[in-house]
Parts: C-alpha cells; sequence; structure tokens
C-alpha cells in the first residue's frame, strides 16, 4: 500500500500519480545477469554475439550525440539483447534548471533504443553552467527531498516513464543531512514512484566511509522499488574507500549482494567494469560469480573483515567514456 | 574590521560553495568554513573528505582530454601536457552534458595563452602544437558526426556528371605536416620529430565508419573545394586550369589519374542519392 502522502500527490499535481509510476516500475522485467557496454569489448560482442550476459547497460551520454561507430554498433547491440540506459549527467539533484535539451536527446535515444529502463544517480553534476562530471554528493534533507521529487515527476512526465535512480558512493557527509540515504529515497520514491537502482557495492563503499553498518543499510532500503543492481570493485585505502570500478568485486560485497538479491526478488544484476578493463570473458566470468551468491545465509563476518589496503586510484573513472579514435584512422 | 558571512545553508547556496570547492581546489575555503558545512568521518577530517572530490575533478578529466588529444599529449610530453590541461579546465569548464565536448576549446586556449603570446616573433614549436590540436580535434569529432554509412558511394565508373562529394567530407589546411605526426604516434614511434613549418592540405574522409586522411597538393585541395560547393567536375576543371595558370586537357589529364584512388577512398557520393536526401529533408 502507497502512503497517503503519495495518493494526494496524484491526486493534486500528476497526470500519472507515483502510484502509477511504481506499478511500471513492478512490471519491469527482470533481465538476469548484464554487463556494461563497453568500446574495447565492440569486436568481440559483434564477432560473437557471446550469450554469457543477457543484457547490456549503455552510458545514455556516450550515444546520445554519437552518429558514428558507436551509434551504429549500438543499433546492432539492441537489436540482440535486452539494453538499459544509464546516465551520468541528468543532475537531478542540482539546483540549476533542468536541461530540457539533454532530456530531448535522452528521449530521443530511448525511443530509438526502447530500453526496458532509464537510470541515472541521486546526485548533482554541477551549477551555473558547469558540468564538473561528477557524481557530487546531496545533503540529505526536507529541503532536497521535495527538490529532487519535483524534478524526478518531471522528468518522468518528460520522458513518460518512470526513472530509475541509483545510490551514489559518496565520500563526504553535511552538516545539515537530517535524513539517511535509505529514509531518503524511501520517501523519494513514495512521492514519485519513481525506480531504484541498488549499487551494491556503493552501498558497503558509502557505508565504510560514513562509519555505517551496510547490512543495517539494506534493512532499511526501500526493496519494493529496485529494479537493478550493480556491482563493481573498489580500492580500499584505509582511511577511506574510493569507488574506482577497476577490479574484481570483493567478498564483502558478494555477502552484500546475497541479501540483497533475495531482499529485491531477483532484481536484474550488472556488473560495471570501467578502469584497466579485462577481456570481455574475464568479465563475464566475474559477472557469473553472482551466481554463487544468490542463495543461502549471508556471512556477516566477511562482511565485517577489514579491507585489503591499495595504491590510491581515481574515483569513478570516465575515460573509459572517450572512444579511441586513433586506431580507426588510416592515411592514404 | 569586517564581519564574516554567515555559512550557505540553502540547496543553491551549498551547491555553489561546495561547486567552487571542489573546482577551485579549495584554495581560499578555510578549515572553518569547510568545518561548518562538512562532517569528518571516523578517520578523515572534513576537509580531507572534500580532498577526495577535489584531486578527483582535475584528474578525470584530465584522462580524458588525454584520450582526446594522445599525439598532442605526446608532442608536449605528460607534465606540459598536464599544466596546459588543467589551466584549460580552469578557463573554459565543461558545460556540456557529454564527454565528447570537453576538448573542443583546447586549440582556441593554447592560441590565447601561449607562451609567446607578447613576444615579437612566434615560436614555431608552439604554432605546431596548436595546430597538432586543431587537426587532432578535427579527426575527433569525425568519428561521431553523422556520416553517410548506408548510401551509396560512386566508384571509378560512374560518370563525371553523376559525382558529388560525399556528406562526410572535410577539407583542411595546416602550416605543418600534422597528420604525419599524428600517424607515427599512432604507429608507435617513441619519438617521432617536431616538424618544421610546412604548408599540408588534408582531406578527412568517413567511409564504413573508418577514418581516411588524404595528403592533397595545393590544386587538388582546390579542386575539392569546388566540388564543395556544388561545382560539378567539368566545371571544377575549367576554374582550376584558369586559376593555375594550366590547360584543361593538363588538369582533365590529372583528374583522370586522381578520379580512381579518390573514388576507392570513398570521396564521393552520387548526385540522385544527393538529390533525393534533399527532397526527403525538406519533406
Amino acid at each position: 500500500m502507497r502512503s497517503e502522502r503519495a495518493q494526494r500527490w496524484g491526486q493534486l499535481h500528476l497526470v500519472t500519480t507515483p502510484d502509477q509510476r511504481h506499478a511500471e516500475v513492478l512490471a519491469m522485467p527482470r533481465l538476469g545477469l548484464g554487463l556494461g557496454l563497453r568500446h574495447v569489448h565492440f569486436d568481440h560482442i559483434l564477432s560473437r554475439w557471446p550469450t554469457e550476459v543477457e543484457w547490456f547497460e549503455v552510458i545514455s551520454e556516450n550515444f546520445m550525440f554519437s552518429h558514428g561507430r558507436q551509434r551504429h554498433i549500438l543499433r546492432q547491440v539492441a537489436e540482440r539483447y535486452p539494453v538499459v540506459m544509464h546516465g551520468v549527467s541528468l543532475s537531478i539533484g542540482s539546483t540549476a534548471p533542468l536541461d530540457q535539451d539533454y532530456l530531448r536527446a535522452l528521449k530521443t535515444l530511448a525511443e530509438q533504443l526502447q530500453p526496458a529502463w532509464i537510470s541515472d544517480h541521486l546526485c548533482w553534476t554541477g551549477v551555473l553552467g558547469t558540468n564538473t562530471h561528477d557524481l557530487l554528493p546531496l545533503p540529505l534533507t526536507e529541503e532536497s527531498l521535495a527538490h529532487c521529487a519535483a524534478r524526478v515527476r518531471d522528468v518522468q512526465d518528460m520522458l513518460g516513464r518512470p526513472i530509475v535512480l541509483e545510490n551514489p558512493s559518496t565520500y563526504l557527509g553535511f552538516t545539515g543531512s537530517t535524513l539517511s540515504e535509505p529514509e531518503f529515497l524511501t520517501a523519494l520514491t513514495d512521492q514519485t514512484g519513481c525506480g531504484l537502482l541498488l549499487d551494491v557495492n556503493n552501498c558497503y563503499v558509502t557505508c565504510f566511509n560514513h562509519g555505517l553498518d551496510p547490512v543495517q543499510y539494506l534493512e532499511t532500503f526501500p526493496m519494493a522499488s529496485v529494479v537493478q543492481m550493480h556491482l563493481a570493485g573498489h580500492t580500499h585505502r584505509g582511511t577511506h574507500i574510493v569507488d574506482t570500478h577497476d577490479r574484481a568485486v570483493v567478498d564483502a560485497v558478494w555477502e552484500l549482494f546475497r541479501i540483497a538479491w533475495q531482499r529485491t526478488g531477483r532484481a536484474s544484476t550488472l556488473l560495471e567494469w570501467d578502469g584497466n578493463i579485462p577481456s570481455f570473458d574475464a568479465c563475464a566470468a566475474e559477472l557469473h560469480k553472482a551466481r554463487l551468491y544468490m542463495h543461502g545465509e549471508p556471512d556477516l563476518n566477511v562482511i565485517a573483515a577489514p579491507g585489503r589496503v591499495e595504491p590510491d586510484q581515481l574515483s569513478t573513472p570516465i575515460g573509459f567514456l572517450v572512444p579511441e579514435v586513433m586506431s580507426t584512422t588510416r592515411t592514404a | 574590521m569586517t564581519t564574516r558571512p554567515a555559512p550557505p545553508r540553502s540547496l543553491p547556496d551549498l551547491q555553489t560553495w561546495l561547486q567552487q570547492a571542489v573546482v577551485g581546489g579549495g584554495h581560499s575555503i578555510g578549515v572553518a568554513e569547510i568545518n561548518e558545512q562538512i562532517l569528518p568521518s571516523a578517520t578523515l577530517t572534513a576537509a580531507q573528505c572534500l580532498a577526495i572530490y577535489q584531486r578527483g575533478y582535475y584528474a578525470r578529466l584530465l584522462q580524458c582530454l588525454e584520450g582526446q588529444f594522445r599525439a598532442l599529449r605526446h608532442a608536449l610530453g605528460d607534465d606540459l601536457f598536464r599544466d596546459f590541461g588543467v589551466e584549460y579546465l580552469r578557463t573554459y569548464p565543461s558545460q556540456s552534458p557529454t564527454l565528447s565536448d570537453l576538448g573542443a576549446r583546447f586549440s582556441r586556449w593554447l592560441s590565447e595563452h601561449r607562451p609567446d603570446l607578447h613576444a615579437p616573433e612566434k615560436e614555431p614549436w608552439i604554432d605546431f602544437m596548436i595546430d597538432l590540436a586543431r587537426y587532432e580535434w578535427a579527426v575527433y569529432l569525425f568519428f561521431d558526426k553523422p556520416g553517410h554509412e548506408g548510401r551509396p558511394l560512386a566508384t571509378a565508373q560512374t560518370p563525371d556528371a553523376e559525382l558529388v562529394v560525399q556528406s562526410t567530407l572535410e577539407l583542411h589546411r595546416f602550416a605543418f605536416p600534422v597528420a604525419a605526426y599524428y600517424h607515427a604516434v599512432a604507429a608507435g614511434e617513441s619519438a617521432p620529430p617536431i616538424p618544421a613549418p610546412q604548408d599540408s592540405h588534408l582531406v578527412i574522409v568517413r567511409k564504413h565508419y573508418q577514418i581516411g586522411i588524404l595528403q592533397l597538393t595545393e590544386p587538388q585541395h582546390h579542386f575539392l573545394s569546388l566540388m564543395a560547393q556544388e561545382v560539378s567536375v567539368s566545371d571544377a576543371i575549367r576554374a582550376l586550369a584558369t586559376d593555375h595558370g594550366l590547360t584543361e586537357s593538363d588538369v582533365r589529364a590529372a583528374w583522370s589519374r586522381w578520379k580512381g584512388s579518390w573514388c576507392e577512398s570513398g570521396l564521393f557520393g552520387l548526385h540522385a542519392d544527393r538529390a533525393l536526401s534533399s527532397a526527403a529533408t525538406r519533406v
């Protein structure tokens, strides 16, 4: 049962109510095990059409403005696999106006690809005309909540579908925050009917960085709205953890995945690998480790165990978003 | 003595403050101000938490810029490229939702901030770097622009009257042989020499999503420029002969040599196809 508040929103403000959006979220398919589509794997995918990956997630901004080889390959991939569009520049939490040109381009790509859903992050990327291309944290307050909820409703109305938002990795908290992230997301889904992308690695990273219990985080997370999960590797710096997407998933995150898989009712699961990207087969093998963690009881000792400290790396790498142009250029 | 302004608290103020702290590196922000807004963690101070975002901002964007200007980075060396890159990003922070636009103003920035800007004589190596940045960005843009793929290309047997330059073709002039340097880097040469000034005429074309670079002579560049302005082959031959003091038969003989390889490289589409395409666009 959705809250009275959500129903009031529907009656007073929206053509499509949060309940209706939530019903659309509940109807989203269970896609199985997927992989982030990366251009270093294009040739492998085009030559083999591998079956060990059931679906692909594409970075929306990499294709929204592309009219070349990348878009051509994506069309072929989308003909053979379910795809999901995952964005990094929606900036849903920004106090800058929503970028209508961006939303139109996003919608156009969605009309062409027919993705199972469109996702982005609970974050903001810039104000005053600047895009930092980083997933900056929001103060978790009633003010931010009202601001985000209004923008989520606007975006959903514009796109004509619910959006799916991901919990980001964060490295700082605000003195003014009054809500936990699960509380914030619960209220946000309640007020908008949006779906959620539960990044299990981000849960681990954020909880470590803020001294929180990741199991408790999952217990309070609004699982009924989760349509997708992310898995990824990170870099433990001892004093904090950086979300680097450049290595295998650690055991503690796999144990958290075991909890999340059961509580979300088998939400579509995707591996992100964005730095030091290994071969397609190696990524697929890492993805398929998920099958070992779908059943049974979580080992809480593994979750609580200290991580191995590694050298510093960049958070949320974006270098992989730049296509390799030099190798496709020839002189005559 | 001035009164310290109240710390920002509203969401717009907080976001403006945090963005300035991240992009500006926090040089003008005191620890007390940071502590007013940001919580320490169990192991890091509030300033150290903020520093994770500050360190990442330039490092992540530089990684992208390096990907967009591989040859320029090679020519400048890592340290100078990074110094220029950071200053460029300070001057022209990204305003686009896509990283594909990140390097759009880099060659302009280099021109505006060249070390010899106020010197009476310009240093050739700086001109080369600016030219190389222009070339590299032109090629980068070419990779993703709308192309001719899916539409017919002319062959050597296509009658001249049917030939038009294809839609994904650009003509460029540079003051240095930038293409040769770029492709030496692409071929893995560790230290290709910085070239001396030399006029360079190029055509960039895309065929089946493969980018081709053709070195042209000045008359060839002129000839293709005319065709790009929708001048027919026969009229372009006449114009070239007049402009270069040649006979039409000389130019026609040259054209017969050029045509085969240019068609093979995918420089030409078909007049009838372009007419159809234009009509479809109007509809």
